[in-house]
């Protein structure tokens, strides 16, 4: 045993690794990521960076922000991201900042960034957790295996627990609603809305609303003013363009005979809420909810 | 009967291609009204159009597509009758606003329009002014010091194309994530953004009143410059005036509808193949099959995956491109 | 009648010094040919002589006017010319090209009348085209084409023919034609000046001629007066042999 522990020690010196500081040399920790890959880091990453906005904010609310050395351009919510040392946009990855910072962990947006790239950082020997959470359980579950690395589990899995309990909440008080047929316009021109598959859409079928587009192939198609006339939405809910930004919403009011803008059912919803999957999503789903329930009250 | 008695029966001998033009161009205006992502069926369209029908249906037919297929049919005209005049003033058949960067300065300024979330009234401004700026750049350089070729000129627009490519690309790679689908429609061209047909079709009908009677002075310009200023043509002024209007017909579309391609290199070739190179025949015939081009390709977008919707450059290109390599191929 | 002048006109051919001033005095009937090297400045005459092109310095006149204060459409309908080189660029068919010649005739809104189609018709026959009126340009031959040319202008009918090379790329035959309705047309009245690189055809069918040196020098005057051998191999810096055949001179270049 003591013999064992004298070769650690050696072994430990002669890799320069001061171990000593955080004092917990060899206890690797390992997930699995959304991608399927077990990811392990020697030690909880001290050094980490994020490359999306959404990651970053998962990070933080993880619990790791602190630790954070790194994120890409957008990366702006908690405020302290913005003050992040950037490392490029997420489609276009600026590698040697990145290596200039050296990380012990790069949370990677699955899909979000160029893959030739990510997969570098990977062969450079960088632990890399390919991030793809797209729903409630699985922020939920991102929030604690981010903690888990960077070793800060106790806020991660409080925030999970928290989140799961405001889901389900939201879920219980909704499960009987009438349900309401809703158009989400992403953007204007050209007109965009989302299909099923996309977490709006879970949000939406949360509060008992039904995505007038779900079944289109496309995550973000790009649809005629045509159709949303055709399925005429009992509900339309944009985010604009930002804050509180009615122009999108008013453009609607030139087709009086749709049962949206009869009933005055355009709801301005903050984009901030909604546009990434992280925790603040259930804001913007009991905005959501808030809204449908106006909606059958109109009726 | 040969063509040089079909070229020179005066009016009565030059109607029919035109009739058969006029004739498309309506069918292209009806299927444009039947068909959308909407299935309106043709007994409900009668009662829309007599007046009378479903609310729904009439904001469909009235408000959603019929402005919509006269913008794409005005656009359409505009661009084929500004490519048609540019290859008179280059006497070259393959010569084009595009070619010339026109709508590479109209793509860049509405891109920045855009990057600085302007509104789609604003981006329209500011395209018409690019397409302008560019247009005083090219004439202004190809002029220089020396004197002016056509040669000149197409290589100066060639070039300021390509520099306007690289300042595309830049901005598309500068720009956020969501801004960029709407960029990228407005390159392909996009006739959801045209707000009213008014414009473009008063641009159309206006351009050609003054270009017809000049049809004749257009033929002998084609010849060369020499050749027309001893048969009388005021050549610089001719070209001046050529290069103007061109490029204020090319700004006016790319305004309404973003950069469509295609239709101005492709209509009045296609149709010169067909119908010999007399302007008083080719100017109208390219307004008229343009439309009728851009209408139908307009239709197409809205409706092939509906209610998905595809840019309109996509489809011109997909539709003209093998048809105008058959027509060539074809022709000796 | 209509003459065309030119008063101490220098031409302006880049990089070459002044030379002579041309002060030529021709008369309608005349049928001027212009001599010289490559490069001697025949075509650039031509079209300053057409206003196409600005002289270094001095003028050109027509009917007692400067070509200056003469509108382009009036002077199109006095000056034709034929040029060496054509842009056929588009499609355009044999007829559609003579009718070309009508344009300074006609007002904008004003179409091509049936005299004026007539009068095309007849220029094709005359050039021995009328067989090919509705064949695109751009499918004939180097001599057609010249033949199209000339049908155009006699289409055009103005009252002087300014012509470069008439007989580029013409047989025999049409060669001997062409010069032929040059006379004729200087018998029924128009001034010609034709800038030629034959010599024989220059001695055979001009009455007047006009010998341009690189140099910029120059000498003009009536045909016979001209035809001096001593003049000429200076002119083409080239020994002659003057032989006679059919009562006309014949220049045959020795080697």
């Amino acid at each position: 045993m003591t013999r064992l522990l004298i070769v650690l020690g050696v072994v430990a010196l002669a890799l320069g690794v001061a171990g000593a500081a955080s004092g917990e040399a060899g206890a690797a920790v390992c997930v699995t990521d959304d991608a399927g890959r077990e990811v392990c880091v020697e030690r909880p990453a001290e050094r980490i960076i994020a490359l999306s906005p959404g990651v970053t904010e998962l990070l933080y609310a993880a619990g790791a922000g602190e630790r954070l050395v790194g994120a890409v351009s957008f990366s702006d919510h908690p405020a302290a991201a913005a003050e992040l040392p950037r490392v490029g946009s997420s489609d276009r990855l600026d590698l040697e900042a990145m290596l200039a910072l050296s990380p012990d962990l790069v949370v990677a947006w699955s899909g979000g960034n160029p893959e030739e790239q990510v997969e570098r950082l990977i062969r450079l020997g960088i632990p890399v957790f390919y991030s793809a959470a797209d729903d409630f359980a699985t922020i939920a579950s991102s929030l604690e295996r981010l903690g888990a690395l960077a070793n800060t589990q106790a806020t991660a899995h409080q925030t999970a627990s928290q989140l799961r309990a405001e889901v389900a909440a939201l879920r219980r008080r909704h499960a009987d609603a009438e349900p309401v047929s809703v158009f989400y316009q992403v953007w204007e021109s050209p007109l965009m809305t989302l299909n099923g598959e996309h977490w709006v859409s879970q949000a939406l079928a949360l509060c008992g609303g039904v995505n007038l587009f779900a079944e289109q192939s496309a995550l973000v198609p790009r649809i005629g003013v045509e159709a949303v006339l055709g399925r005429d939405p009992e509900a339309i809910i944009t985010g604009g363009r930002g804050k509180a930004d009615a122009a999108w919403l008013d453009a609607w009011r030139e087709f009086p005979d749709m049962t949206a803008v009869r009933q005055d059912n355009l709801f301005f919803i903050n984009p901030d809420l909604v546009q990434r999957a992280t925790p603040r999503l259930v804001e913007g789903t009991r905005d959501i909810c808030r809204h449908l329930e106006a909606v059958r009250e109109r009726r | 009967m040969n063509d040089a008695d079909f070229s020179f029966r005066g009016r009565a001998g030059r109607m029919p291609p035109l009739v058969w033009l006029l004739l498309a161009a309506l069918l292209s205006q009806g299927l444009a009204l039947v068909l959308g992502s909407v299935a309106i069926p043709l007994d409900a369209l009668g009662a829309v159009l007599a007046g009378g029908g479903e609310s729904l249906h009439r904001t469909l037919v009235l408000e959603l597509r019929l402005p919509r297929a006269l913008a794409a049919f005005g656009t359409g005209g505009l661009l084929a009758l500004a490519g048609a005049l540019m290859q008179v003033l280059l006497r070259n058949p393959l010569a084009d606003p595009y070619v010339l960067g026109l709508s590479g300065g109209a793509s860049v300024a509405a891109l920045l329009a855009m990057l600085a979330g302007f509104g789609t009234s604003l981006v329209a401004g500011s395209s018409f002014a690019g397409a302008l700026a560019s247009t005083l750049i090219v004439f202004g350089l190809a002029h220089g010091t020396g004197s002016w070729t056509p040669t000149r000129m197409l290589l100066t627009g060639v070039v300021m194309a390509a520099g306007w490519g690289a300042l595309i690309s830049f901005l598309l790679t500068v720009s956020p994530v969501e801004q960029l689908p709407g960029m990228l429609y407005w390159l392909m061209g996009d006739l959801a953004y045209a707000d009213s047909p008014w414009p473009v079709l008063g641009v159309a009908a206006a351009s050609l009143l003054v270009m017809l009677p000049l049809g004749r002075t257009l033929n002998v310009l084609a010849r060369g410059g020499l050749q027309a200023a001893v048969l009388g043509v005021n050549v610089r002024r001719m070209e001046w005036l050529l290069y103007l209007l061109a490029s204020l017909l090319t700004a006016v579309a790319v305004t309404t509808a973003g950069s469509i391609g295609f239709v101005g290199l492709m209509v009045p070739h296609m149709l010169r193949l067909k119908l010999g190179n007399d302007q008083r025949l080719i100017l109208p015939a390219s307004l008229l099959a343009g439309g009728t081009l851009l209408t139908l390709a307009d239709t197409l977008a809205r409706t092939m995956v509906a209610p998905q919707q595809l840019p309109v450059g996509v489809i011109t290109a997909l539709l003209g491109v093998p048809s105008f390599l058959y027509l060539l191929y074809r022709s000796r | 009648m209509a003459s065309l002048e030119t008063h101490q006109l220098l031409i302006d051919v880049p990089g070459r010094a002044d030379g002579r001033c041309l002060d030529l005095r021709m008369q309608p009937g005349e049928r001027w040919g212009v001599l010289g090297p490559n490069g001697a400045g025949k075509t650039t005459l031509l079209h300053t002589l057409a206003g196409l092109r600005a002289p270094r310095a001095g003028e050109v006149w027509l009917d007692q006017r400067a070509l200056a204060r003469w509108r382009r459409r009036e002077l199109a309908r006095r000056l034709g010319v034929v040029f060496q080189e054509r842009h056929d660029d588009f499609p355009a068919t044999v007829m559609e090209t003579a009718m070309i010649g009508r344009h300074p005739y006609l007002s904008p809104w004003q179409r091509e009348s049936d005299a004026e189609v007539a009068l095309a018709q007849a220029a094709l026959r005359r050039l021995d085209l009328e067989h090919l009126a509705s064949r695109l340009v751009s499918t004939l031959s180097g001599g057609e084409r010249q033949r199209v040319s000339l049908a155009t202008v006699l289409t055009q009918a103005p009252g002087w023919w300014l012509v470069d090379e008439p007989t580029n790329h013409l047989d025999l035959h049409h060669q001997v034609a062409t010069m032929r309705l040059l006379e004729e047309q200087a018998s029924a009245g128009c001034g010609v000046v034709m800038c030629l690189h034959d010599l024989n055809l220059a001695a055979r069918w001009c009455s007047h001629l006009l010998l341009l040196y690189p140099d910029g020098e120059a000498c003009w005057g009536p045909a016979e007066a001209m035809l001096e051998p001593a003049a000429l191999e200076k002119l083409y810096d080239q020994p002659l042999t003057l032989v006679e055949a059919d009562g006309a001179p014949v220049f045959v270049p020795r080697v």
